[in-house]
């Protein structure tokens, strides 16, 4: 089994529509969608991601998180913590590479994200370039949420129904990242056709 | 910067593991040799390999590696009460000025020749001669009110970059942070607006201090010395020398108090700091002392506090993106959202970092970054 993490934002873009998600194993792999407390702890701090999204506290979306948790021993958790501080210095002295091209240098958060899959198999499912530019060089298995997506689809987890109506509310907030956009007619061809 | 491993925590650690050196080597998947020359300091792993290393270790960055402190940022704070510094509020102020640096090379042209205080002392005539060299500087006379303009171009002058911040009135650490890059040569300077107007005058003086004395910062040594300072620019010896023989002709405490209160509201200072100079001016001259308990002037001044900075700057609170990135260039003369705005044009910065080096929420970044993206 793997776990697949969803960050914040990935999870947010997902839940409301996809039901149940969390812990439903799927694929060859056996992935399973789970989201880290310190998710939980980043929305419930934000007033504007709790305005944004107030069905995260729907008694349902709350039982769901909270019974999927993923429970740490005290040595998983300091070997988390080593590995977030390698992730956390590599970034801050590598600084200016994190600012260029629409990304943000990954926070500490994010780093504890990433390390996870140094202590369980996983694979961290983000939107965040400069995530994404951090697991390239640390070699850590990372997924956009469309790859996530087209995994989820391609294991009849959800329907081409279900696709169509994420693209069509992510546009609507305007949260389409400029992955997605250029995944809906690569990796979706058939559900949106192919490129215009 | 050359990074080596720190052998001895590496040993250590292995130990406490129970691990080889050659399980280790299978563990992450290199040979043994690569081990023993990360070991010997002949080489040094691989972003992917010191990650499994430090995992499988329990050892964090800075207990497994070697650094050169060389160009690490130097911070002090201003704190808050009795509010205590922990590694965390140290570490993240160091997290925050490491990703200042590219930054930097967006700033206008820092000002190269500065004002230093070579010998600071504490010493009160040491200490009236470098505050009355610094008046006579700016352009202030010995009794005449400071005013926050003559700090703030100071700041300026001095290649100091201040950052106004609105970390609120309570909760946070501290009321001033001071994030000193050597190998930049420049000065980060994140003052909270969410300060009374009496204390925000001191706490820039202090951090004035600091950017005159860059060799003090980060010591015990160099915060005595701001404060101190800070005090004595604000109300020098000529200023409390007058409000002393004005305050001892009083013939009981709360006229004197009353008195006091006269000298704070006019230098726009807290009361505390007007009644702390005229006692070190009597005790440097000899004299008696005021015939006030400290415990009143600290009642008297809890019982009157004027309002915030940040309130007095952009009543309704909370100001608007606009409003605040405009105080910056125009109230306080800093080039920081101009800078902030010209990396984000050139290099399409996005908005998490902008709220990790203000150290605010991803409401506030994400509405200055669309303000600053136009």
């Amino acid at each position: 089994m793997t776990l697949a993490l969803l960050d914040t934002n990935a999870y947010l873009r997902l839940a409301k529509r996809i039901k149940p998600m969390l812990g439903v194993k799927f694929g060859q792999k056996e992935y399973e969608l789970t989201i880290p407390k310190v998710v939980e702890e980043e929305v419930h701090r934000s007033s504007r991601l709790r305005f944004l999204y107030p069905w995260f506290d729907d008694d349902e979306q709350a039982a769901e998180r909270l019974a999927k948790q993923v429970r740490l021993s005290k040595d998983e958790k300091a070997q988390l913590l080593a590995a977030t501080s390698i992730l956390h210095n590599h970034v801050l002295n590598n600084a200016a590479c994190y600012i260029t091209k629409g990304r943000s240098p990954p926070s500490n958060t994010d780093c504890y994200i990433l390390a996870f899959g140094q202590i369980r198999p996983a694979i961290v499912v983000t939107d965040d370039l400069g995530m994404h530019k951090l697991a390239r060089e640390f070699a850590i298995p990372v997924w956009h949420g469309h790859e996530l997506l087209r995994k989820m689809l391609s294991a009849k987890l959800i329907s081409n129904d279900h696709v169509r109506e994420i693209y069509q509310a992510l546009e609507a907030n305007d949260d389409l990242p400029q992955t997605w956009r250029v995944a809906r007619h690569v990796a979706f061809k058939k559900i949106f056709g192919p490129p215009v | 910067m050359k990074k080596s491993l720190k052998t001895d925590a590496v040993r250590t650690s292995l130990a406490e593991q129970g691990l080889t050196q050659k399980q280790l080597a299978k563990d992450l998947g290199v040979t043994s040799q690569a081990v023993t020359n990360w070991l010997q300091g002949k080489d040094f792993p691989r972003p992917a390999k010191l990650l499994k290393l430090a995992t499988a270790l329990r050892l964090s960055f800075e207990e497994l590696v070697q650094t050169s402190a060389k160009g690490h940022p130097i911070v002090a704070f201003r704190k808050k009460g009795n509010a205590k510094t922990t590694a965390t509020h140290i570490a993240k102020a160091h997290g925050i000025g490491m990703l200042l640096k590219p930054l930097v090379p967006y700033l206008s042209e820092i000002q190269a020749l500065r004002t230093l205080i070579t010998s600071p002392s504490t010493d009160y005539h040491k200490l009236q001669t470098a505050v009355s060299q610094t008046r006579e500087h700016l352009g202030v006379g010995e009794q005449a009110v400071l005013a926050y303009e003559h700090l703030i171009g100071e700041f300026k002058n001095s290649g100091a970059v201040l950052v106004p911040v609105l970390w609120g009135a309570k909760g946070s650490h501290e009321n001033a942070l001071h994030i000193g890059l050597p190998e930049e040569d420049i000065t980060f300077i994140f003052l909270n607006l969410d300060t009374h107007l009496e204390d925000f005058k001191f706490w820039m003086a202090h951090e004035l201090a600091h950017v005159y004395t860059p060799e003090l910062s980060g010591t015990d040594e160099g915060e005595d010395f701001a404060d101190a300072f800070a005090g004595a620019l604000l109300f020098p010896q000529a200023c409390a020398e007058q409000a002393y023989h004005q305050a001892i002709q009083q013939t009981n405490e709360t006229d004197t108090i009353h008195a006091l209160l006269q000298w704070a509201i006019e230098h726009m200072i807290s009361l505390n700091t007007v009644y702390q100079k005229i006692q070190q001016y009597a005790q440097a001259h000899e004299l008696p002392g005021l015939p006030v308990k400290e415990k009143s002037i600290h009642t008297t001044r809890n019982s009157n506090h004027g309002s915030l900075i940040s309130a007095a700057l952009f009543d309704p609170m909370p100001p608007e993106p606009k409003l605040y990135i405009a105080a910056y260039e125009n109230t306080f003369q800093s080039d920081f959202f101009n800078a902030m705005k010209r990396m984000i044009h050139e290099t399409g910065t996005g908005p998490s970092y902008i709220q990790q080096v203000l150290n605010t929420s991803l409401q506030d970044a994400t509405a200055l970054h669309k303000e600053l993206s136009h």
